[in-house]
Formats: structure tokens, C-alpha cells, sequence
């Protein structure tokens, strides 16, 4: 197998996430109950024994480090190789539609400098799936392109998701945007270590651009290929597309997809306690994380780690974060209640399918009352 | 000789817990799962890093495999310091030839080593199989205040459970006066936990000398404390009150199991505090299907329920699939209910599989599926 280093980019903000990313990066969102969406692109490292990766940081690291520490829980702390935190270029925050800014990679040309590996496979920090790279390595060396980007058909359109120009096995140009059934780009691609470097040579001028759009004069020049990838995965930009793909999860079938035992997904272990269903609890279609406590109802709704639901209260088609707690007969429908919330007795919030509300954290709360962590 | 450490912790894991029955066919008793997610050593290992004792000797015997590959180097209970840590100590050879470890006394003595190791002022000797929750910090202090040459944990048990434990007699100052093991009429209700702590120096001491003593069973319970005891020695007793229990029974391990299900069970896993911790696997989130229903249960991560489950406790990544049935029952992790088939007053073992369309218990007594075992059904 040759030899590959990994590079998560984070470096990406929106503001299409109605305040659930005011104080955090899209890597570090929470995601199905007890994930945050880095954990996806670091276990898909991991899981396809890349084990140098540097993570580049958004704007708002805070808590995108908090969660990931020295990268133990992906068995990244170690001697050789291991995780490098990477200072992230700080203006990509106003340019939220780009996922691989050359200034970013400019900023940490030791580390790929330093390495000797072959190969850098580069992806993005808001995908959602269990991709093994192995493959894709393979047939990017079997192929002798200068690059190999991983797309699929794309099951829905998307202004955000770019999309790719062909002329038989090359590609020849990217689009921003894509319509269902065109070819997307998944936000993940191998390069040779040394044409990376060399990128920087050729373009540093225009380091504040997208590697992608940066290129746009040279794909004819470059032998550019495209890599087919069949398996499940989601990219998260707005705030409908992280409810819905948070909602996904609810189908067995996605997560059986997703969560397959030998490719699992990593997170940062926290000793929850069980969850517990109480005597009088309905709970049915949903998911209901450990440290949870629930004697109300539950439907259709994922709940994280730590949630109180008290007795006669109703949850529905809702995300409920870290430590919420919902008091006697309130409801909750068509929401996001992001972390540490206090949801009082009988008190009614509602969305609606088309227009989710969202709660931001810590918006209400009740003195000495905390909830379970 | 490393840094002087004030204290460290011997933990006693090398028990088979025979009257586990299936339950420790294949594992040690302290590797036995508990909760769901928990296995009976996370509770000493987690009271020895939240009262402060960075370094642990975990002695095993029995079937070790999955108690050391669960254990491995400590990190899962935050044991990470460099001049300490978790430390498996199993019996090894020597020039005189090898042997196990004839009794719980002589496990220690062959591991003097260690504690010379770590240079310890007082030694502090635990089961790995007991449910408690229990700041050793406070023991300590108490050992160190009235200045005793060892000092015994105990509580108070009801008076008809009390010829089951080793009962100490004190006096007003709870200096022990009387050592009885599992006495007929026991003069006081005054059980020992099997936690000790001792005067490094003294135990080693006392440690050699048993050793050359063919006629002993090597045993802290019938050996060493009467003999320290007959010696004049001062052994303090340090009063525990809370919940503590060894499960040693499967109707033992079945009720304490099932106390967990109670609103205000009497030992709440949940203390925000000192936290039980587990070395648990990556699992997603329990998940919960569209027709199923759930009343009073316990779930943990990678569960799957597509069925009804009643009154029962389902460890890490089990599934009850459609039409399948649960009640009163506790899932060990791993395991899987077929489609149709019910599960009534039972333990199913870890990765048991209980077929489609069968019933496994009944209503009179526990039944247990070891783990690994496939029910199909019939006798």
C-alpha cells in the first residue's frame, strides 16, 4: 500500500445554520445523538489506517478542540505520525461556500513538506459517511492521475455542493451547484504530496481561492480523474439539510449503513450513565443517547446524551442536544433545542416541517438547575 | 526505587465466582458485565481514581484474557500519570519455579516487588468484584488519624445475614477486639468488605513470615488479620455507610441487577461527582423503532429495538428484533432476541442469541443463556 498523510479541512463556516453555529464550527455541530460531524472524516481516517492527519481549524476552534483533545478517542496520539492540529487561514470564514482554500494549505506547508508519504487525501469536515479511502488510494494509483476527486450522483440539488464537468474518464472543470441526478463532488479528494506542493509554487497568488476554482485554466492541462463512491453520505451546509440528515438516521437502514462495526465511528467517550425509560415513558422511532431520563413522550426525535423528558411532555419530530431538560407537559415540535436548555412546564414550541425552529443554547434556563451531563 | 507514593491500590481480580454459574464459564468474575455497560471491576477501579490513588496492581488468575485486554493500560478510568498507572499483575515463574496464587495473602506477597516499586507508605487491598461506591481518601485519613497498624472496612448488616461475613467485635474507639470468620453466632453485625489498608512496612513483614508458614491458607480473612490481631497489633475499623455488595449469586446478581430499574434505586449509578467509568466500545446511539415499546428500562449505546421490552436491562449493542418480547429480563451486551421470540425472567449472556419464534425463562426461576450460547428452543 503506499504511503498517504490525511488533511481535514474544517475551515468552514455558514451562516445558514439559524445560530446553532454562532459559537461553533459546522465540524464540531453535534450529530446523531452523540456525534460531532468531525468525527465522521477523523474515523474515516482511522478506519482506513491513516494515522498522520492534520486537521486545519475554523475561525471558531474552541470548541472543535475541546471535543478533540490530543485525538485519542481516534487512536491519534501516538509517536509517529498522529494528529497535527493546523492553524486554519482566518478570512476563509467570510467565504463560506469554500471548502479548500490554498491559503490554508499554504499557511501549513511544513506538514505536508516534512512528510514523506506519497499521497494526501484531503476532505472536508461536514460529511456525513463511512467512507474507506483504501479503494480510492488504489485506484488513484492504478490510474496515474495528478488527482482523483470522490463523487456520486447526487440524490438531491444543492446550490452549495459543486458539481463536475467531464470529457470521458477527465474532468475538466467544476460548477458550483447541482441538480439532483448530476455528478457531485463529495468534498474529498487524493493528491500526489508533491503536486500539492507544487500548487502552492503555481498559485499563491490567488491563495485566498478555492483549489477547485483556482484551477479552472488548468483542468485541460492536468489529468484529473473521478472516483465513484457507492456507499452512504450526506454533506451538511444549511440548517434544513442538518435536521434532515440528522432525521435520516432514524431510518435502520441508513445507520445500519453508516454504523457498520468495522468501520466504526469515533467519538469522544463521555461515561454516560444508561438511559433510562421510565414506567409511563412512550418513546417509538427515535433515538434516545445514554445519560437520557424520559417519562413523557418521544416520537420521531433524537435525543442526546444527558436529555430529561418529564412526565406529559411531548417531543416530536425534534433534536434535543446535550443536557436539555423538558419540565412536565411541554411540547416540542418540529425544533432544534441546542445545548443546556430548560424547556418549563407546559410551555409549547413549535415548527413546522418546512420551517424548523431553533433554540440556541443556553436561551433559558432555571437557577441551580442543571442537567444531566 | 521510584517516587514515594503515599498510596497504592492491590486489587484482588483473580476470583472465578463459581456461583455465577454460566455467567463466569468463560470470565473472571470481575470482568462480569453489570448495568449494561459496566463490568464489576469498573467500580473498584473507578473509586480507586476518584479518591486519588494513581497507581493500581490488578492481581488476576482465572481466565484473564477479557479482564486484561478490558482493563489494558487504565486509561478508560482516567489512570494516566507517569510515575503510576494500571499495572495487571498475573502469577509469573522464577528461578524456584512458578506457581498460581495459592490464596489472596499470597498474591500480594509475590507482588512485594511492586510495592517496593512504588516506594508505597500504605497499601490498600481490594476485591475487583464488589458494587460500592466509596471514597477510600476518607478510610485513609481515618487510618492515618488513629494512627493503626491496619485498618478494616465494614459496615453494619442485618443480623440473620451476618454468619456470611467475616465479623469484627470493636470497642469504643471501633479498635477491633474480635476477628470471627463467618461465625454460627456472630457477636456483632460488623462485616468486613474485604478492604484493607496497611502500614506498607508491616504488611510486607507480615507477608513473608505467612508465607513460611505451611500450616496457613495464605488468606487475609483467616490468616492475617488474626494473627496481627492475636499480636496486639492496632487494627482500626472504618465505618462505610452506603451501598455495598458482593453479587456472589445469580439471584444476588439478578436483584441487584433489577434494583437499577427502581425510580430511586438503592446504588444510583449517577453521581455527577465520582462517576462510575467503563471502558466502552464505540457504539451509536441506542435507537428505537417505529413499532416498538419500551416501559422501564435501561438502554445503552448500539442498542436496537424493534420489539417490546418490559421491566429489563439491555447492555451495549443488543437487539430485540420485531414481535420479539422482553420482560423482566436482563440482556447481557452483545446479545440478540429473534424475531417472535420472548425472553421472560432471564439473563441472556454476552453475544447469546435467543432464536426466532422460542421462548427462553420462565416466570419461577432465573434462567441464564451463557455467553455465546445460540437457545434454540426445547430443552
Amino acid at each position: 500500500m503506499k504511503d498517504v498523510i490525511g488533511l481535514i479541512s474544517a475551515n468552514y463556516s455558514t451562516d445558514k445554520m439559524e445560530g446553532l453555529s454562532d459559537e461553533r464550527s459546522i465540524s464540531s455541530m453535534p450529530f446523531g445523538g452523540r456525534y460531532r460531524l468531525v468525527d465522521f472524516s477523523l474515523s474515516n481516517m482511522i478506519n482506513s489506517g491513516i494515522t498522520e492527519v492534520g486537521l486545519i481549524t475554523p475561525y471558531k476552534f474552541r470548541s472543535l478542540l475541546d471535543h478533540i483533545g490530543t485525538g485519542s478517542a481516534w487512536l491519534l496520539d501516538r509517536k509517529k505520525g498522529g494528529l497535527y492540529i493546523l492553524p486554519g487561514a482566518t478570512f476563509g470564514m467570510s467565504r463560506s461556500s469554500d471548502r479548500f482554500l490554498l491559503c490554508d494549505v499554504m499557511q501549513n506547508e511544513a506538514y505536508i513538506r516534512r512528510s514523506n508519504a506519497d499521497y494526501v487525501i484531503v476532505t472536508s469536515a461536514n460529511i456525513v459517511a463511512s467512507m474507506d479511502f483504501n479503494p480510492i488510494i488504489e485506484a488513484h494509483a492504478a490510474s496515474g492521475a495528478d488527482m482523483t476527486m470522490v463523487c456520486k450522483e447526487s440524490t438531491r440539488t444543492s446550490n452549495f455542493l459543486m458539481g463536475i464537468k467531464k470529457d470521458g474518464e477527465k474532468v475538466t472543470g467544476i460548477i458550483h451547484g447541482v441538480e439532483k441526478g448530476e455528478t457531485a463532488f463529495l468534498d474529498t479528494f487524493i493528491v500526489g504530496r508533491e503536486l500539492l506542493l507544487k500548487f502552492i509554487d503555481w498559485y499563491s497568488a490567488k491563495d485566498y481561492m478555492d483549489i477547485f476554482d483556482i484551477m479552472e485554466p488548468d483542468y485541460e492541462k492536468m489529468d484529473i480523474r473521478t472516483y465513484e463512491y457507492n456507499g452512504y453520505s450526506r454533506e451538511i451546509f444549511t440548517l434544513q439539510n442538518y435536521f434532515d440528515f440528522n432525521m435520516e438516521l432514524l431510518d435502520p437502514d441508513v445507520s445500519y449503513r453508516l454504523f457498520d462495526p468495522q468501520m466504526p465511528i469515533r467519538t469522544k467517550v463521555q461515561d454516560c450513565i444508561p438511559g433510562r425509560l421510565l414506567p409511563g415513558s412512550e418513546v417509538s422511532d427515535s433515538l434516545v443517547s445514554s445519560g437520557c431520563w424520559v417519562k413523557g413522550k418521544v416520537d420521531h426525535s433524537i435525543l442526546f446524551r444527558g436529555v430529561t423528558v418529564e412526565e406529559g411532555a411531548v417531543v416530536s419530530n425534534s433534536i434535543i442536544m446535550q443536557s436539555c431538560i423538558i419540565r412536565k407537559d411541554a411540547v416540542i415540535k418540529d425544533a432544534v433545542i441546542d445545548r443546556n436548555n430548560v424547556i418549563g412546564a407546559g410551555m409549547i414550541i413549535k415548527g413546522s416541517p418546512g420551517e424548523i425552529y431553533v433554540m440556541k443554547k443556553e436561551q433559558r434556563t432555571e437557577e441551580n438547575v442543571k442537567g444531566r451531563y | 526505587m521510584g517516587r514515594r507514593k503515599q498510596c497504592i491500590a492491590m486489587l484482588l481480580a483473580g476470583g472465578q465466582g463459581s456461583r455465577l454459574g454460566a455467567l463466569t464459564q468463560n470470565i473472571a468474575k470481575p470482568a462480569v458485565s453489570f448495568g449494561g455497560k459496566y463490568r464489576m471491576i469498573d467500580f473498584s477501579l473507578s473509586n480507586c481514581n476518584n479518591s486519588g490513588i494513581d497507581t493500581v496492581g490488578v492481581l488476576t488468575q482465572y481466565r484473564p484474557f477479557e479482564l486484561n485486554s478490558y482493563v489494558g493500560n487504565g486509561a478508560a478510568w482516567d489512570f494516566s500519570s507517569l510515575d503510576g498507572g494500571v499495572y495487571i499483575l498475573p502469577p509469573y515463574e522464577t528461578q524456584t519455579g512458578g506457581k498460581w496464587y495459592k490464596g489472596t495473602a499470597d498474591a500480594i506477597y509475590r507482588n512485594i516487588d511492586f510495592i517496593n516499586r512504588f516506594n508505597a507508605e500504605y497499601v490498600l487491598i481490594l476485591s475487583g468484584d464488589h458494587l460500592y461506591r466509596m471514597n477510600y481518601k476518607k478510610m485513609l485519613k481515618d487510618h492515618i488519624e488513629k494512627g493503626a497498624a491496619a485498618t478494616i472496612a465494614c459496615m453494619e448488616v442485618e443480623w440473620k445475614e451476618a454468619s456470611r461475613f467475616g465479623i469484627l467485635s470493636v470497642d469504643d474507639n471501633d479498635r477491633i477486639t474480635k476477628f470471627a470468620e463467618k461465625p454460627k453466632k456472630p457477636e456483632s453485625n460488623l462485616a468486613s468488605m474485604g478492604i484493607y489498608i496497611f502500614n506498607a512496612d508491616l504488611l510486607k513483614k507480615k507477608l513473608k513470615e505467612d508465607a513460611k508458614d505451611e500450616e496457613s491458607a495464605h488468606d487475609f480473612g483467616k490468616n492475617i488479620i488474626p494473627k496481627l490481631l492475636a499480636e496486639g497489633k492496632h487494627l482500626n475499623c472504618y465505618r462505610f455507610k452506603g451501598f455495598w455488595k458482593d453479587v456472589g449469586t445469580i439471584p444476588s446478581y439478578y436483584e441487584t441487577s433489577m434494583d437499577l430499574l427502581e425510580e430511586e434505586p438503592e446504588f444510583s449509578l449517577y453521581d455527577e461527582k465520582f462517576p462510575i467509568m467503563s471502558n466502552s466500545n464505540i457504539y451509536p446511539v441506542q435507537y428505537i423503532g417505529e413499532k416498538a415499546t419500551l416501559s422501564n428500562c435501561m438502554i445503552n449505546n448500539g442498542c436496537r429495538v424493534f420489539g417490546n421490552v418490559k421491566h429489563s436491562i439491555l447492555g451495549i449493542g443488543c437487539e430485540v428484533d420485531e414481535g420479539a418480547e422482553v420482560i423482566d429480563s436482563i440482556l447481557l451486551p452483545g446479545c440478540i432476541i429473534e424475531k417472535n421470540a420472548k425472553v421472560i425472567h432471564a439473563i441472556v449472556g454476552e453475544n447469546a442469541v435467543v432464536c426466532a419464534d422460542t421462548v427462553f425463562g420462565n416466570e419461577d426461576e432465573i434462567e441464564v443463556l451463557g455467553n455465546g450460547e445460540k437457545y434454540k428452543g426445547g430443552e
